[in-house]
C-alpha cells in the first residue's frame, strides 16, 4: 500500500507551488481586460518571489546536504538542484521585468507569455530535479513545448512563425533521439532510475556497444538543447526570429536546465562511460568554439551575433563538463551560471534600445550608445568584456576555471585550442565596443525605459563586474554542489 | 516458424513498408493513409507483447482521432508537391546514402548478438487472468504518479499553446453581427440615383 | 571597543574621505572637501594612537589575522589581512600624524588652486594606500599598497597637469618605479615559489629552509635562493625609496605641490622601502650577500646624493637631495642589520624632513612661488616662525647633539662601525663624510634663505610677511617633535624590547647590542657625541657653509670655476639622467620603433592581424552559408552529426 507520506511531497514544494501559480495566473488572466494585464505581471512576479523563498526553505537542518528523494525516486533534491533552481527562477523573473515594456509596445502584452513562461520554468525545475529518465524527458518536453509556443507568440511576425516551426521540428527530432537513446539504456540496464542505472552500469563489464549507441543518441539530445555544433542550427534562427524578450528567455534559463541535464544524464547515470562521452564532447566542444566564434564575425544582426556567441560559450561549458571530475563540473556550473547572467544583460540592452516599431537588433543600432546613455553603454561594456573573458569581469574567471579543469586532465592542447578561438572571438566583441564608444550615434533618440528595468539591468550588469571582483563565494558554492 | 513468429514478421514487414510509404508517397493524403497503416501494424505488434490496452489506445487515439485530424488538415491545405519535391530530389542521393549508412550502423548494434535471446530471456507469458490494463493503471497512479501529473501538465500547456497560436482576432477580419443585420432599414443600404439614360451613339464618340 | 574594528577603521576612514572628496567634490565644495578629508585622517590618527596605546603601552596582543579572503587558487590564499605589531603602530602614528599635518597645511598652501578637492582626495587616498601597505600581513596586500602609493604619487607629481615639466617628472617617476616594482614582483613570485604562501608568518617560518636552497639562474652558477629573493625585493625598495641607481625620479618629483613633497617624497612613501626591508628582516638575515648589497647601495646614495645637494639652487631640490641622502643612511642601517636604527631614523626623519619641506613651502608661499635661493636672503626678519622652525629642522638634520636626528644618525654611524660585513670599513668612512656634506648643504640653504643680504626684487619684498596659522601651526608642531622625539624614543626603540618580536636579527649580525653596551642614557650619549667625529664633521660643515656663503661669497664662485669639472658633474647629477635618457629611453624607443616597423606593422598587423582577420572573415563568410534557413538542411546537419558520432564511438568494428 502506498501512502501520501511516501511521496515525500514537502521537498517538491517549490514545483508544486509554481504549478499552482501558473494555473492561477492562467485562470485569472482570462477574466482580465487588456488594460489590466499588469495584474498578470504582478501576480507572476509575486509568485516567483514566493517560489524563491520556498526554494531557500529547502536548506537542510544540519547543513549537511544529502540527496533527498521524492515521488518514488523520480524526483531528487540536493544542493546542486537548489542552486540551479534558484538561478532559473531568478533569471526568469528578470526576463519578465525586461519584457513588460517590450510587449506593451508591440501589443502582445498578453497573459499567455507569462503563463507559458511559468510552465517552461516548471519544466526546467523538473529537469533540474530529475532522478529518472522519465521525469527528465517530461520536464524537457514541458519546457520545449512552452518555448515553441513562446517563439511563435507574436503572431503578426512571420519570422517568428518560421522560427517556431523550425525549432519545433528540429526539437522533435532531437527529443526523439534522446528518447531512443534512453530506451537503449533501459533495454540494457532494465531501469530508468538514474541511480539504479548508474549501479547497473558499474556492475557491467567490458565495452557494451549498445550502451554506447544509446549514449550517442542521448548526447545528441542534450547537445541540441545546449546548442552545440552540429546540433546548433536552430539557435541563430530562433534567436533572431523570436521576439527579443522570448530570445532572452531562451538564451538564459534553459541553458541552466541543459547543464542540469548533462549532470544528471551523463555524469550521474552514465558516469562509467565517462571516457566515451568525453570523446564526443571534445569533438562537439571544439566544433562549437570554432563555428560559434568564426561565424559570429560575419554577423550584422546583434541577436544572431549573440546566438553564435552562445554557441561558442556552450563549447566552453562543455570543456568543463568533459573533464568529468569535481573541478570540471563545478567550473562548468560556474561558467553556466555566470554566462546566463551575461547573456541576460546583453539581451537586456537590446530590449532597452527597442521602441515601438523599432527592433534595435542590428549591431549598427549600438552606434554611439555612449553618447546616448553613458551608463548603459558602460553596462554593455561590462557584459561584452565578460563574454570576451576580460578581467576583472566574471567571464575571465569562468574561462580560467574551465581551462584549468581541462589542463588538469592533461589536455593542454584542448585548452590551447579554446584560447585560440576565444581570441578570434574577441574580434567581434571589440567591434561592439568600438561601435558604442567610438562611432557617432545615427539615431539620437531618447532611450525610454521604465525605472524597474533600469534598476534590474544595472544590477544585472554590475553583478557581472562584482562577481568578477569577488568570485570566491559563487565558486565555493559550485564546488560544494559537487562534493 | 510458430504462429507467433509468423504474425510478428508479417506485421513488422507491413510496418516497415508502410513507413517507407509515408516518406515516399507523392500525395500527402497517401502519406497520411500509410501512417495509419503503420500505426495499425504497430498496435498489432504490441498485442503480441500482451500490451492490449496500449494497442487499443493506439488504434483509438492515433488512428481514430489524430490521423483523421491530420487528413483534414492535409486536405484543406493546398500543398505544392512539385516545389517541395525539387529540393528533395536534388539531395536524394546524398540523403539515401546517409540513411543507408545509418541503417547499417543500427543493424550492427541492434542486431541479434546484442538483443538476441541469449542476451535477453524472452518475457514470461502471463495467464488469462492477468490484466494489462489494471497493471498499467496501478503503476501509473502509484510509482509513476509524478510522471503522470507532468504529462497532464504538458497537455495543459499544449492546449494553452494551441489556443494562443490559433485564436485570432485580427483587426481586419470580417464577421457577421446578426443583431445589427436585423436592424438594418432600407434607407441605410439603398440609395436611388437619378441618371440620364445613355445612348449607344454617345459611346461611339 | 573591539580592536579589530579599530584596525579596520584606520584605513577606511581615510578612504572614505578620499571617496567623498574625489567623487562628490563638486557637491560638498571646497570647505566640505577639506573638512571631510581632515576628519577622516584625524579619525585615522586618533585610532592609530589608540592602537599604539593598546599594543605598546598596554602591551596588548599582536594582531595578525585575515580580514577577507579574496580567492584561493591552488592552495595559495589571496587575502586581505592585518598584522598590527610594534613596527606597524609606529608607522601608523607617523603616517597618519604627518598626513594630518600636511592636510592642515594644504588648506593654506593650495588655497587658490582650482584642483582643491582633487588634491585633498589624492592625499587622503595616499594615506589610505600607505596604511594598507604598513598594516598588511601578506605580500599581496603589501604589493597593493606599494602600487597604490606609486599611483597616487604619479597623480600628485603631475597634479599641475598642464605643466610640461610636471608631466615629464611624473612619467619619469612612474617609469623608474616600474623598474623597481618589476624586481619587487619577481621577488614576491620567488617567495611564493619557494615558500608556497603569501602570508608573512608562513613565509618567515619557512625562511630557514629556503636559506639552504640554491637556484640556477644563468649558466652553471648556483645562487642562494634567499640572496635572489632579498635582492629582488630590495630592487623594489630601491625604486620606492630612491636608492642609487633608481634615485633619479625623486628630485624631479618636486614638480608636485609642496605639501605632497613633504608627505610623499619625504616622510612616508619613500620610507616604504625601508619599512619593507625592516619587515622582511627574517628573510634578509639569511643572506649576507644581500645585506652587503643593501649597505653599499645605501652608502653610495648617502654620500653622493648629498654632494649634489651642495650645488642646487632650488630650495626644494636641496631638501630633496637631502632626503635622498638620509634615505641612504637608513638603507645603510638596514644593510648592517641595525633595522631598528633604520626605522628609528625613518621616524625622526619623517618629522624633521616634513618640517623642512613645509618650511620651504612656507618660504615659497611668502616669496610668491619663487623657489630659487639666489633670489632670497635675510628672510628671518620677515618670517620669524618659519626661520626658527627651519633652524630646528636643519639642526635635527645635521644631527646636532640633543636633536632627534642626532640620536638616530649617530646610532647608525656607530652601528656601521661595529659591522663586520665585507666593505663595512669603506662604508663607515662614506657615512662619516656624508655627515660633513649634510651639514654643509643644510646650512648653505639656511644661510642663503634666512641670512645675508636681501636679494629679492622690490615688489616681493614689500609683500613679505609670515604665512597664516594653518601653515605655521604644523611647522611648530613638527618642530616640537623634531626636537624631542629622538630623546624620548631612543631607549625603547634601539636598545629596549620594543622591536624584540618584530625584527629578527641573527646573533652574529647584532651590531646594535654592541652599540648598546656603550649606551648609558641620553645625556651620556650627547656628551659622548660632542666629543666624537660626527659632531666635529658636522660643525666643520656648518662652519664651511658660513664662511663660504656668509663671510666670503667669492669663494663659491671661484671654486666652481676652478673645479669646473666637479661642479659640472655635480650640477649634472653625474650625468645619470642623460645616461638613462640616452641608453634606456632612446634605446628602448629605437628598439620599439624597430619592432613596430618590422614586427608590428609588417608581420603582426600585416600578416597576422590583417591576414588572419581576412582569412577568418573569408572563412566566416563561407561558413555562414551553411546556415541556409532551410529546415531540412538543419535536420540533415543533425543526422550527419549523429552518423559521425556513431561511426566514431559506436562502431563495432573499431
Amino acid at each position: 500500500m502506498m501512502t501520501l507520506e511516501m511521496l515525500n511531497l514537502s521537498i517538491a514544494m517549490p514545483e508544486m507551488f509554481l504549478l499552482a501559480l501558473a494555473c492561477t495566473v492562467l485562470v485569472v488572466d482570462v477574466y482580465l481586460k487588456d488594460s489590466q494585464r499588469n495584474v498578470t505581471y504582478m501576480l507572476s512576479q509575486l509568485g516567483l518571489i514566493i517560489t524563491l523563498i520556498l526554494i531557500s526553505q529547502q536548506t537542510p537542518q544540519n547543513n549537511e546536504w544529502t540527496r533527498e528523494l521524492a515521488f518514488n525516486g523520480l524526483f531528487v533534491n540536493d544542493l546542486l538542484a537548489t542552486v540551479l533552481k534558484y538561478a532559473v527562477v531568478l533569471l526568469v523573473a528578470i526576463v519578465f521585468v525586461y519584457s513588460r515594456r517590450y510587449l506593451q509596445d508591440r501589443n502582445i502584452f498578453k497573459g499567455e507569455f507569462y503563463v507559458l513562461g511559468l510552465f517552461g520554468l516548471l519544466g526546467m525545475m523538473v529537469m533540474i530535479s530529475a532522478n529518472h529518465f522519465l521525469s527528465m524527458y517530461l520536464g524537457l518536453e514541458l519546457l520545449s513545448l512552452s518555448l515553441y509556443a513562446m517563439v511563435a507568440f507574436d503572431r503578426e511576425n512571420p519570422n517568428a512563425a518560421e522560427a517556431a516551426m523550425k525549432y519545433f521540428v528540429l526539437g522533435a527530432i532531437a527529443s526523439g533521439m534522446l528518447l531512443y537513446g534512453m530506451s537503449m539504456v533501459y533495454g540494457m540496464t532494465g531501469s530508468l532510475n538514474i541511480v539504479e542505472v548508474a549501479v547497473a552500469l558499474d556492475q557491467m563489464e567490458g565495452d557494451n556497444i549498445v550502451l554506447i549507441f544509446g549514449l550517442v543518441f542521448m548526447v545528441i539530445g542534450i547537445s541540441f538543447k545546449l546548442g552545440a555544433v552540429p546540433f546548433h542550427m536552430w539557435i541563430p534562427d530562433v534567436y533572431h526570429g523570436s521576439p527579443t524578450t522570448v530570445t532572452s528567455y531562451i538564451a538564459t534559463a534553459p541553458k541552466v536546465a541543459g547543464f542540469a541535464m548533462v549532470i544528471r544524464l551523463l555524469a550521474e547515470s552514465m558516469g562509467s562511460f565517462q571516457a566515451d562521452w568525453q570523446g564526443m564532447m571534445i569533438i562537439l566542444a571544439v566544433l562549437s568554439m570554432a563555428v560559434g566564434n568564426v561565424i559570429a564575425i560575419a554577423q550584422t544582426n546583434l541577436k544572431r551575433l549573440l546566438a553564435y556567441s552562445t554557441i561558442s560559450h556552450v563549447g566552453f561549458i562543455m570543456l568543463g563538463l568533459l573533464a568529468g571530475n569535481q573541478e570540471g563540473y563545478s567550473a562548468a556550473m560556474f561558467y553556466t551560471l555566470t554566462y546566463t547572467l551575461m547573456s541576460l544583460g546583453g539581451f537586456g540592452i537590446i530590449i532597452l534600445l527597442t521602441r515601438k516599431g523599432f527592433e534595435a537588433d542590428n549591431i549598427n543600432d549600438l552606434k554611439g550608445l555612449n553618447q546616448r546613455s553613458p551608463w548603459f553603454a558602460f553596462i554593455m561594456l561590462i557584459v561584452v568584456f565578460s563574454m570576451a573573458g576580460v578581467p576583472p569581469t566574471v567571464g575571465f574567471w569562468a574561462k580560467l576555471a574551465v581551462l584549468k579543469a581541462v589542463v588538469n586532465i592533461d589536455m593542454l592542447w584542448l585548452a590551447l585550442v579554446a584560447v585560440f578561438f576565444s581570441i578570434i572571438g574577441i574580434f567581434y566583441y571589440l567591434r561592439i565596443i568600438k561601435l558604442m564608444y567610438f562611432d557617432d550615434a545615427e539615431d539620437k533618440s531618447e532611450i525610454n525605459c521604465t525605472r524597474d528595468m533600469q534598476i534590474a539591468l544595472s544590477a544585472n550588469g554590475l553583478s557581472v563586474l562584482m562577481l568578477g571582483l569577488y568570485p570566491a563565494a559563487l565558486m565555493s558554492i559550485c564546488i560544494a554542489a559537487f562534493s | 516458424m510458430t504462429f507467433f513468429e509468423v504474425v510478428f514478421y508479417a506485421f513488422s514487414t507491413l510496418m516497415v513498408v508502410a513507413a517507407l510509404g509515408v516518406v515516399s508517397a507523392r500525395n500527402p493524403v497517401h502519406s497520411v493513409l500509410f501512417l495509419v497503416l503503420t500505426f495499425f501494424a504497430g498496435s498489432a505488434i504490441w498485442l503480441l507483447l500482451e500490451a492490449e490496452f496500449l494497442a487499443i489506445t493506439l488504434v483509438l487515439v492515433y488512428v481514430g482521432a489524430v490521423m483523421v485530424l491530420f487528413l483534414f488538415v492535409v486536405m484543406m491545405l493546398d500543398i505544392n508537391i512539385t516545389r517541395m519535391r525539387e529540393g528533395l530530389m536534388r539531395y536524394a542521393p546524398f540523403g539515401i546514402a546517409i540513411a543507408i549508412l545509418l541503417i547499417v550502423q543500427m543493424i550492427m548494434v541492434v542486431g541479434p548478438e546484442n538483443f538476441g535471446l541469449q542476451a535477453f530471456a524472452a518475457p514470461e507469458l502471463h495467464g488469462a487472468d492477468y490484466s494489462n490494463t489494471k497493471e498499467l493503471g496501478r503503476v501509473l497512479y502509484t510509482d509513476y504518479v509524478y510522471a503522470f501529473e507532468l504529462a497532464s501538465v504538458i497537455l495543459l500547456v499544449a492546449i494553452v499553446a494551441a489556443i494562443t497560436l490559433t485564436m485570432r482576432r485580427r483587426p481586419n477580419t470580417r464577421h457577421q453581427i446578426p443583431g445589427e443585420q436585423m436592424k438594418v432599414m432600407k434607407q441605410d443600404r439603398l440609395r436611388i440615383v437619378n441618371m440620364k439614360s445613355e445612348t449607344i451613339d454617345s459611346e461611339d464618340k | 571597543m573591539d580592536m579589530e574594528l579599530i584596525y579596520l577603521a584606520i584605513p577606511l576612514a581615510s578612504l572614505f574621505g578620499a571617496i567623498m572628496a574625489g567623487f562628490f567634490g563638486k557637491a560638498i565644495g571646497r570647505s566640505g572637501a577639506h573638512t571631510v578629508t581632515i576628519a577622516g585622517v584625524a579619525t585615522s590618527f586618533i585610532l592609530s594612537l589608540m592602537a599604539y596605546n593598546h599594543i605598546v603601552l598596554e602591551a596588548g596582543d599582536i594582531y595578525n589575522q585575515t580580514v577577507y579572503t579574496w580567492m584561493v587558487s591552488d592552495g595559495l590564499r589571496f587575502e586581505i589581512g592585518f598584522l598590527i605589531d610594534q613596527l606597524t603602530v609606529m608607522m601608523l602614528c607617523v603616517v597618519t600624524g604627518v598626513s594630518l599635518m600636511v592636510h592642515l597645511y594644504t588648506i593654506g598652501y593650495m588655497h587658490d588652486d582650482p584642483g582643491y578637492q582633487r588634491f585633498f582626495s589624492y592625499i587622503s587616498l595616499f594615506t589610505f594606500a600607505m596604511l594598507m601597505l604598513v598594516m598588511s600581513n601578506n605580500f599581496l596586500q603589501l604589493f597593493f599598497g606599494w602600487e597604490a602609493v606609486g599611483l597616487v604619487s604619479y597623480l600628485l607629481i603631475g597634479f599641475w597637469y598642464k605643466r610640461e615639466t610636471a608631466i615629464y617628472a611624473n612619467l619619469k617617476a612612474f617609469l623608474v618605479n616600474r623598474v623597481g616594482d618589476f624586481g619587487f614582483i619577481l621577488g614576491i613570485a620567488a617567495v611564493v615559489m619557494y615558500a608556497g604562501s603569501l602570508d608573512y608568518k608562513e613565509v618567515f617560518s619557512a625562511a630557514p629552509q629556503i636559506a639552504n636552497q640554491t637556484i640556477n639562474l644563468v649558466g652553471d652558477e648556483q645562487w642562494s635562493v634567499m640572496t635572489v629573493i632579498c635582492i629582488l625585493l630590495f630592487v623594489g625598495a630601491m625604486g620606492k625609496s630612491a636608492q642609487f641607481p633608481l634615485h633619479v625620479w625623486l628630485p624631479d618629483s618636486m614638480e608636485g605641490p609642496t605639501p605632497i613633497s613633504a608627505l610623499i617624497h619625504a616622510a612616508t612613501m619613500v620610507t616604504a622601502g625601508i619599512f619593507m626591508v625592516a619587515r622582511m628582516s627574517p628573510l634578509f638575515e639569511f643572506s649576507e650577500t644581500a645585506l652587503a648589497f643593501v649597505m653599499i647601495a645605501g652608502a653610495i646614495t648617502a654620500l653622493f646624493m648629498g654632494l649634489i645637494g651642495i650645488v642646487q639652487n632650488d630650495i626644494k631640490r636641496v631638501v630633496a637631495y637631502s632626503t635622498l641622502s638620509q634615505l641612504g643612511y637608513m638603507t645603510v642601517a638596514l644593510g648592517v642589520s641595525a633595522y631598528s636604527a633604520g626605522v628609528f631614523h625613518l621616524m625622526t626623519h619623517a618629522f624633521f624632513k616634513a618640517l623642512l619641506f613645509l618650511a620651504a613651502g612656507s618660504v615659497i608661499i611668502a616669496m610668491h612661488h619663487e623657489q630659487d635661493m639666489r633670489k632670497m636672503g635675510g628672510l628671518r626678519k620677515y618670517m620669524p616662525i618659519t626661520w626658527i622652525t627651519s633652524l630646528i629642522g636643519s639642526l635635527a638634520l645635521i644631527g646636532f647633539p640633543g636633536f632627534s636626528g642626532f640620536f638616530s644618525k649617530d646610532s647608525i654611524i656607530l652601528a656601521v662601525g661595529e659591522s663586520h660585513l665585507p666593505g663595512a670599513d669603506i662604508v663607515y668612512l662614506m657615512v662619516l663624510a656624508g655627515v660633513f656634506v649634510t651639514a654643509f648643504y643644510s646650512f648653505r640653504m639656511y644661510f642663503l634663505v634666512f641670512h645675508g643680504e636681501e636679494r629679492m626684487d622690490q615688489h616681493t619684498k614689500e609683500h613679505l610677511h609670515e604665512t597664516p596659522w594653518v601653515v605655521t601651526v604644523p611647522l611648530v608642531v613638527l618642530a616640537f617633535f623634531s626636537v624631542v622625539i629622538g630623546w624620548v624614543t631612543i631607549e625603547p626603540m634601539l636598545f629596549g624590547e620594543y622591536f624584540k618580536d618584530v625584527i629578527f636579527v641573527k646573533e652574529s649580525h647584532n651590531v646594535l647590542s654592541q652599540v648598546g653596551e656603550h649606551y648609558h642614557g641620553q645625556w651620556a650619549m650627547i656628551q659622548h657625541g660632542i666629543a666624537s667625529w660626527p659632531f666635529a664633521l658636522a660643525m666643520a660643515g656648518v662652519g664651511t657653509a658660513w664662511y663660504i656663503y656668509m663671510k666670503n661669497p667669492q669663494i663659491a664662485v671661484t671654486a666652481s670655476q676652478k673645479f669646473s669639472f666637479i661642479y659640472k658633474m655635480l650640477d649634472k647629477k653625474y650625468w645619470m639622467d642623460e645616461l638613462y635618457v640616452k641608453v634606456f629611453s632612446d634605446g628602448s624607443r629605437g628598439l620599439g620603433k624597430g619592432f613596430w616597423k618590422g614586427g608590428d606593422v609588417a608581420i603582426i598587423d600585416g600578416l597576422i592581424i590583417n591576414g588572419s582577420a581576412k582569412l577568418v572573415g573569408w572563412f566566416a563568410s563561407v561558413v555562414r552559408h551553411m546556415q541556409t534557413g532551410m529546415l531540412y538542411h538543419y535536420a540533415f546537419a543533425m543526422i550527419i552529426g549523429l552518423v559521425g558520432l556513431l561511426y566514431l564511438f559506436a562502431s563495432p568494428v573499431s
